[in-house]
């Protein structure tokens, strides 16, 4: 075959410019760190990777969920807990006043008190978290528990407060308010506050017996047990929910792996790519300056 | 009898002869670089000799030769390489232009990525998680518009971007037609100017070259055929003849220049892209292309179904642009192409996401108590709801976003968990069920433009096409360079001029033109001893 210099030049160009390419292929591999850039690099990669991506957000989210679940759960045992201690202080007061030898003023006294930690209990039932009252079921927005002139209405709403932790998986976070936040005066040992209220008056009055307020030591006690029950249940749940935030931490290390593991570079094989690449081209320049020689032309003279 | 001169006259020839071939040899060194150029060969031949048969011919013993003339300058070059290399080229026009197209596609959706349509929505779907755990919170709801307004804006962004190179390639098409038909004008131009050379016994060597390198440039653009005809008169046999060019559709030849003669091609119903008086409609149509005419010849660009039209860049931007090809039931055409194709799936896309969620919006209620709602706006029809869907006034109060199943359940999330479902609910399902209420949605009452798998995965679908169409382009294209250029190589190789070669012809040539100086000086020396040396004996 007849070789000029013309083709020898067009060749040279042609593979120094391959050579560039491949370069800077390289060079946009390893400062995005990622193999591909746009899905005709290679298709399959750039489909897994939306999925992939879809995937790691979804995992995210559900991780950013459990915080918001675990602010519920702690805040609502928190309550619970404080709760708890006052029906406590409630209980001894009862078993104090129960006793007849306690004269008038010193029951109106504990009266008082439990008056006060009655209130008490109201403020805790209107716990608020954030913008939200957590013992409200879903009606976030409305105190549960009114307090007028020492005349207490209630209008809980009993329902879950779920969060979505895992796909499809529903968890509510919130308390049945109307197990321990409750008023029923219709009859005795029904409502928490509509006993209360029945203690303290039945303290300020004068006609009843040590053995009647007695008689509110088993009501005190069953409130204390469904308290108690509860957040039994709430630890239950938040058992449950660190579970599912273990598993989720795990999801979240797969999908990050496959994302990983799909579209970013392996930084060893690129750098040596790269190296090796630069050495054909330093060679490509070599070759080429020594193509690229001194003619016929230079020698007849 | 031979005459005295004779030596000078043959020496002379000899001295003319060499002189000229070097002449050609600084032709061709000066044109070494110059694009297209063929190397150009003297065709040395001895001339007639002496004597010539006849019956009054000098008895001598032998013929003499009188000499060396010039006998004709001629191109060095293979007329099968080109056509080859015009095959070559021709796929490799269609090729660089559809994954041009592509490449220009793919930089606009960006996908994947951090900051693509994918990427928006799943953004989208987070900010309504995070309003499913605090749906009476402002904060939440207002990052829910907010991210609603980024899938909105970004549907904006894609559409009318690829609605702008849409209309990028059109200009292209205009442009590529003007250079096809100013090609067509020119050769033809060439064509006379040897027609009217070549009957003179000279052969236009550099018209020829100019011409071939015409031909090439416009094999990238559109299938041609070349035919040769005899100039007739006295052209030399290796005359080339004027060329024929023919656009190639299938086996229909039709006749783009034909001697001094030439056609424009153009677009019926097109755009006279350069307003010029010609009146020529470069650019096709906005509504894609049907056919292109080729002087009164229409050639279609699709034919059941299938494109015809041949290879060649003016294919690949029309594929690109978009085509007609039929008609759907109501009598509309159907556009396709690689930029109508993925606008209408955005507007697919934007319809169906759309419409499904503010069906599943409205099943919810508002912090107000609001139900019925929609969130988004602007979805009259599936054609270009991608460029015309938005935010319903309604969702500028934020109270209206309905996250909750329940009325007057401030802290009830479970609409915006059904919400952020969408992306993933089944298109093909009958009824899709819904949390925290027995409401259910009816898929197919909603004549989604989308009938199966989920706006995810048919989003996801239609990035992995673009992709493999791309590497397809992409493969193809390196695949017709690498052809053209072994073909390209090959015809340099024959074509080409070396400069070693020339100048080791120089130095022959030059050698040649000094012994033929010599032999007049040696002539010189014969005919000084005859005139002056002869005749003075003792003298």
């Amino acid at each position: 075959m007849r070789v000029t210099q013309s083709m020898l030049a067009n060749n040279m160009l042609k593979h120094l410019s391959t050579s560039y390419a491949n370069l800077g292929k390289y060079q946009e591999q390893l400062s995005t760190g990622k193999k591909i850039n746009r899905p005709s690099d290679d298709p399959v990669v750039a489909m897994k990777g939306i999925a992939y991506r879809t995937n790691l957000t979804e995992v995210e989210q559900f991780k950013r969920n459990f915080s918001e679940a675990y602010n519920w759960v702690e805040n609502s045992d928190a309550a619970l807990d404080k709760a708890t201690q006052a029906l406590q202080r409630i209980r001894e007061l009862v078993v104090q006043a129960s006793n007849d030898t306690y004269e008038e003023t010193q029951r109106q006294a504990i009266s008082q008190e439990i008056k006060q930690l009655t209130e008490q209990l109201v403020t805790i039932a209107n716990t608020k978290v954030g913008d939200k009252y957590i013992f409200n079921g879903t009606n976030t927005l409305q105190q549960p528990v009114q307090m007028v002139n020492g005349s207490i209405t209630t209008s809980s709403n009993a329902e879950e407060v779920k969060i979505e932790l895992a796909k499809g998986i529903y968890i509510g976070v919130n308390v049945d308010p109307t197990k321990v936040f409750h008023y029923d005066a219709s009859q005795k040992g029904k409502g928490l506050f509509s006993d209360l209220q029945f203690l303290a008056n039945d303290l300020d009055d004068p006609t009843k017996t040590g053995k009647d307020i007695n008689e509110y030591l088993g009501y005190i006690d069953k409130h204390i047990t469904n308290l108690l029950g509860v957040r039994a249940e709430l630890g239950a749940r938040m058992n449950r929910i660190e579970l599912m935030e273990d598993r989720i931490d795990s999801q979240q290390v797969i999908a990050e792996k496959m994302l990983a593991d799909n579209e970013d570079v392996d930084m060893e094989k690129v750098i040596t790519d790269l190296k090796t690449q630069e050495s054909v081209h330093r060679a490509a320049l070599a070759v080429g300056a020594r193509i690229i020689q001194p003619t016929l032309v230079d020698f007849l003279r | 009898m031979l005459s005295t001169f004779h030596g000078l006259e043959a020496a002379k020839r000899g001295m003319m002869t060499q002189q000229s071939a070097l002449y050609v040899t600084g032709h061709n060194v000066a044109n070494a670089n110059t694009p297209g150029f063929t190397r150009q060969r003297v065709n040395f031949v001895a001339t007639e000799p002496f004597p010539a048969p006849g019956l009054n011919r000098p008895q001598i013993p032998g013929q003499m030769g009188t000499g060396v003339k010039v006998g004709s300058i001629e191109r060095v070059r293979e007329y099968f390489l080109d056509i080859q290399y015009r095959g070559e080229n021709n796929k490799l026009g269609y090729w660089e232009a559809r994954a041009d197209a592509i490449a220009k596609m793919e930089d606009i959706m960006n996908e994947p990525s951090d900051n693509g349509l994918a990427k928006t929505m799943a953004q989208f779907w987070q900010a309504l998680q995070d309003l499913s755990v605090s749906p009476e919170n402002e904060g939440a709801r207002s990052v829910v518009r907010q991210r609603g307004l980024a899938v909105v804006e970004t549907f904006h962004y894609l559409a009318n971007s690829l609605s702008q190179i849409q209309t990028d390639i059109g200009t292209q098409i205009g442009v590529a037609v003007t250079q096809i038909n100013s090609l067509a004008k020119q050769i033809s131009e060439i064509n006379q100017q040897i027609a009217s050379i070549e009957p003179n016994g000279y052969l236009p060597n550099d018209l020829y070259d100019e011409r071939d390198r015409l031909i090439d440039e416009l094999s990238k653009l559109i299938n041609v055929q070349v035919e040769k005809h005899p100039t007739g008169g006295n052209a030399p046999a290796t005359a080339e003849g004027t060329y024929d060019i023919y656009f190639l559709n299938g086996n229909e030849k039709i006749y783009l220049v034909q001697g001094g003669n030439f056609q424009f091609i153009s677009f019926p119903n097109g755009q006279d892209v350069d307003g010029d008086k010609d009146h020529i409609k470069e650019m096709p149509p906005a509504t894609g292309v049907t056919e292109l005419q080729v002087g009164n010849t229409s050639v279609s660009f699709t034919s059941n179904n299938q494109v015809t039209f041949p290879m060649g860049k003016l294919r690949g931007l029309i594929e690109a642009y978009g085509y007609v090809n039929g008609q759907d039931s109501n009598g509309k055409p159907i556009v396709t192409g690689i930029y109508p194709d993925m606008l209408q799936n955005l507007d697919k896309l934007a319809y169906t996401f759309g419409t499904l969620f503010n069906e599943v919006h409205k099943q919810g209620y508002g912090l107000n108590g609001s139900t019925g709602v929609s969130f988004f706006a602007g979805l009259n029809q599936v054609d270009g709801a991608a460029k015309t869907i938005g935010l319903s006034a309604a969702i500028d109060d934020l109270a209206n976003i309905a996250a909750s199943t329940k009325q007057n359940e401030s802290g009830n999330g479970n609409n915006a968990i059904n919400l952020a479902n969408v992306g993933s609910m089944l298109l093909s399902a009958g009824t899709v069920s819904l949390i925290g209420t027995t409401n259910t949605i009816q898929i197919s009452t909603l004549n989604l433009p989308l009938t199966s798998g989920t706006i995810q995965t048919n989003y996801q679908g239609w990035i992995g096409k673009l992709g493999v169409d791309g590497e397809q382009a992409n493969r193809m294209k390196n695949n017709s360079d690498v052809l053209r250029q072994s073909v390209e190589e090959r015809r340099q190789s024959v074509s080409s001029v070396s400069l070693d070669e020339e100048m080791m012809n120089m130095i022959k040539f030059q050698h040649a033109y000094n012994a033929a100086a010599r032999q007049i000086t040696v002539v010189d020396e014969m005919l000084d001893k005859i005139i002056n040396g002869m005749g003075i004996v003792g003298r």
